[in-house]
């Protein structure tokens, strides 16, 4: 009796990704209609000429892929740590309500303790760009 | 339940697949491609398994911020095609050899039994509440601690991450936009007051 009614409402919390899930099939569908129908209908004539790497009007100085500077990194991890720290706030706000004022103390706390590392941040001058 | 059976195993598929592509592939910014497959397939599992917030925050976190990440470290450690693929053959022991060590790990964690009992229902369904609102009401009431512990972990990763990174170059020039805001006409433009002088009519300007 139990098991059937967890299935029942196992079904009825999946049944709403149904149009997700439909969604999903109709774009990866149609992303791989449209490059078979290029692959097959569109005239391929390849020459070395076309097929040469191309940059202004002349021969490409480099490889495309260079080293990239090391502060791409430190902008794309410090997105990540506020990223997660914004993951955290949607549980809270469906909660927020039920739990009341101790939720919030709480979720300052935590925000504090994220702020005293962006101040450092700031203070450090990693997010200029120079 | 023919669907999710069947859902399951396309997820399950493609997740395997790009795993393998991962580790097969020449180019790594291609295996770095196939990881966001993995972790997309991956969370597409979790959300069949109904763990519906930990499902958008793997495709929230890993595939919109953590695998651009990898993406920058690839491009900085600046690896060539070529020589990325010489140790594959000679490194395939270790790597099958650590791949056993976590799957033992796993096993004995989870446990053999736990695969062949049917899973307990799921808590927060019954009780009619969605996934999000049932993790939110355990993390925020009952591992408080541990919440705010992680916000001393993530802090901490900011510190190591500045002190690691960070490099100030000598000799750069800024744009002071406070200064620029506060310069008045009187410091820029001296205005003299001379005479007119009568010039040549006959030059031109």
């Amino acid at each position: 009796m139990c098991a059937v009614l967890a299935a029942e409402v196992a079904g009825a919390v999946l049944a709403q990704y149904w149009p997700i899930l439909l969604f999903m099939a109709v774009a990866a569908g149609l992303g791989m209609a449209l490059l078979t129908i290029g692959l097959v209908v569109a005239p391929r004539r390849p020459a070395a000429q076309k097929l040469s790497p191309y940059e202004c009007g002349f021969e490409a100085f480099e490889d495309a892929r260079m080293k990239f500077d090391v502060r791409y990194y430190l902008i794309a991890i410090l997105f990540i740590i506020f990223d997660l720290e914004i993951a955290f706030l949607f549980p809270w706000a469906v909660v927020f309500d039920r739990i009341g004022l101790v939720a919030l103390i709480e979720m300052v706390l935590f925000i504090a303790l994220l702020v005293v590392g962006f101040i450092y941040i700031w203070k450090k001058g990693a997010l200029e760009w120079e | 339940m023919t669907i999710q059976l069947l859902a399951f195993y396309f997820f399950a598929f493609f997740a395997v697949l790009g795993a393998l592509l991962v580790i097969t592939l020449r180019n790594p910014v291609h295996a770095v491609l196939s990881l966001v497959l993995t972790f997309f397939s991956v969370a597409c599992i979790w959300m069949l398994m109904q763990a519906e917030f930990l499902a958008l925050v793997l495709i929230v976190v890993y595939v919109g911020a953590v695998m651009v990440l990898f993406l920058f470290v690839v491009m900085m450690l600046d690896i060539k095609v070529a020589a990325a693929r010489e140790g594959f053959i000679r490194h395939l022991p270790v790597g099958i050899g650590v791949a056993l060590i976590m799957l033992a790990e796993m096993v004995t964690l989870i446990g053999l039994r736990a695969m062949q009992v049917a899973p307990p229902p799921n808590p927060a369904a019954m009780h009619g509440e969605s996934n999000v609102a049932w993790i939110g009401t355990a993390l925020y009431t009952q591992y408080l601690l541990p919440f705010e512990v992680a916000a001393m972990i993530l802090t901490v990763g900011i510190v190591a991450a500045v002190a690691l990174t960070l490099r100030h170059r000598v000799g750069v020039r800024h744009q002071n936009a406070s200064q620029q805001v506060a310069a008045v006409a009187r410091d820029r433009v001296r205005l003299v007051s001379m005479p007119a002088e009568r010039g040549d009519p006959g030059a031109q300007p």
